[in-house]
């Protein structure tokens, strides 16, 4: 049996551990990888006392600080399942099920799985993931060469995607279901300059369109690439198609929250309802911090500051149930 | 007898350098391709991997897209 339980390796995650652990809680953190969603970007510089780093270098800070912690456990790469009550009254605590089909026993829990990224939910998007749909513009964007693609999405995330594409693709198109682009002003103003992009407004993507995969080759191995993409132009209602060779899909994020929706109260977008003073959620012994949660700001640091405020909380949850 | 390793990556693909650090961490020696600039690699992790993602390793012939440890120990036999 655990003290707490900390799901997720971000910054919550990781503050979380420190905390819990700087508290002689026997602690175990289950995640996915360190870092978060920051993992991935090629350059931070808005977390506090380093002026500029990568993504993996955030990622190493943080675990090798939880991992100079005593009492601190780490299972990784391990998911979370399913969360229960543990049979007993109401402060026995919670069964963690993993996608390694462990067990863990806890006496709080604290949730950290932050968000991950919003996929169109429409046909052909899941069928071509990795076969030009791509999630990951910094990683992916010289593979597209030479390639017309197009870009999902007008926010900052959406105007990033199409400054990492502009010295590698031939042409790319920028679709937004909105009037007006939402991103960065002075990013706009920069690619609009640029005579490869053009910005299709009003538009809601549809279906990505492609070959099947050739004879003799299976569906994740070789062939049936990305070809356009039907979107309505809602400015004429009509269905419109665009040859394209790529698609990045840069339309915000979800909350990683479905384990847990059955037992604390989640918002309609799928965030985990928290009193902001103590991180605590609707059900006692579970509190919930960072990206996962409804702060309003989706920011690495104030992740870190929101876990810290769960794990003094779950640390004073405990205080109290072991005095009743 | 030592694999033969190739990574196929881009200068900011996070999945590329926790892969090369994996080998390094290792000591597997790889062969690396910038598929940014080398544009015959480029098509080659394509035609070999068929998708368009990064990483793509390739071990005596055998495919790995994207960080997949376990899989990357299972075929050079880490412990």
């Amino acid at each position: 049996m655990y003290d707490v339980i900390i799901i997720g390796g971000g910054p919550a995650g990781a503050a979380a551990g420190v905390y819990s652990a700087r508290k002689k809680l026997k602690t175990l953190i289950i995640a996915d990888s360190f870092g978060g969603q920051s993992l991935v970007s090629d350059s931070i510089e808005n977390w506090i006392g380093v002026k500029k780093m990568t993504g993996l270098e955030l990622a190493k800070m943080l675990e090798e600080h939880v991992r100079a912690q005593e009492n601190v456990e780490i299972k990784m790469p391990e998911k979370v399942v399913s969360v229960k009550s543990a049979q007993g009254g109401p402060a026995s605590g919670w069964e963690i099920t993993t996608d390694k089909n462990a067990t863990y026993m806890t006496k709080a829990l604290i949730v950290a799985s932050g968000g991950r990224r919003r996929h169109l939910n429409i046909l052909g998007e899941d069928k071509f993931e990795g076969k030009g749909v791509s999630y990951c513009s910094t990683c992916d964007a010289p593979v597209f060469k030479n390639k017309t693609v197009a870009v999902i999405g007008g926010g900052d995330a959406g105007l990033e995607a199409v400054v990492d594409l502009m010295p590698y693709a031939s042409k790319i198109y920028l679709i937004s279901n909105k009037e007006l682009l939402t991103g960065d002003f002075s990013t706009q103003e920069e690619i609009k300059k640029s005579d490869k992009i053009s910005v299709i407004m009003n538009a809601d993507t549809q279906e990505i369109l492609g070959d099947p995969p050739p004879l003799g080759r299976t569906s994740t191995k070789g062939g049936g690439f990305v070809k356009g993409l039907k979107y309505l132009d809602k400015t004429d209602n009509q269905i419109k198609e665009l040859a394209v060779e790529g698609i990045f899909v840069e339309i915000g994020s979800v909350p990683n929250s479905e384990f847990i929706k059955d037992l604390v109260d989640t918002n309609q977008a799928g965030e985990i309802i928290v009193d902001h003073k103590t991180g605590a959620t609707t059900h006692p012994g579970i509190f919930a911090a960072g990206d996962v949660t409804d702060e309003i700001y989706k920011q690495s640091n104030i992740s870190a500051g929101d876990a810290i405020v769960a794990a003094l909380s779950a640390y004073n949850y405990l205080l109290n149930i072991k005095k009743q | 007898m030592a694999n033969k390793v190739v990574i196929y990556t881009t200068p900011e693909c996070a999945y590329c350098k926790i892969t090369k650090e994996f080998f390094r961490k290792n000591i597997i020696s790889y062969e690396e391709k910038d598929v940014s600039v080398n544009d015959k690699a480029r098509e080659e992790m394509v035609e070999k991997s068929g998708q368009l993602g990064v990483p793509v390793v390739d071990i005596d012939d055998k495919i790995i897209v994207g960080f997949d440890k376990e899989m990357l120990s299972k075929l050079l036999n880490v412990k």
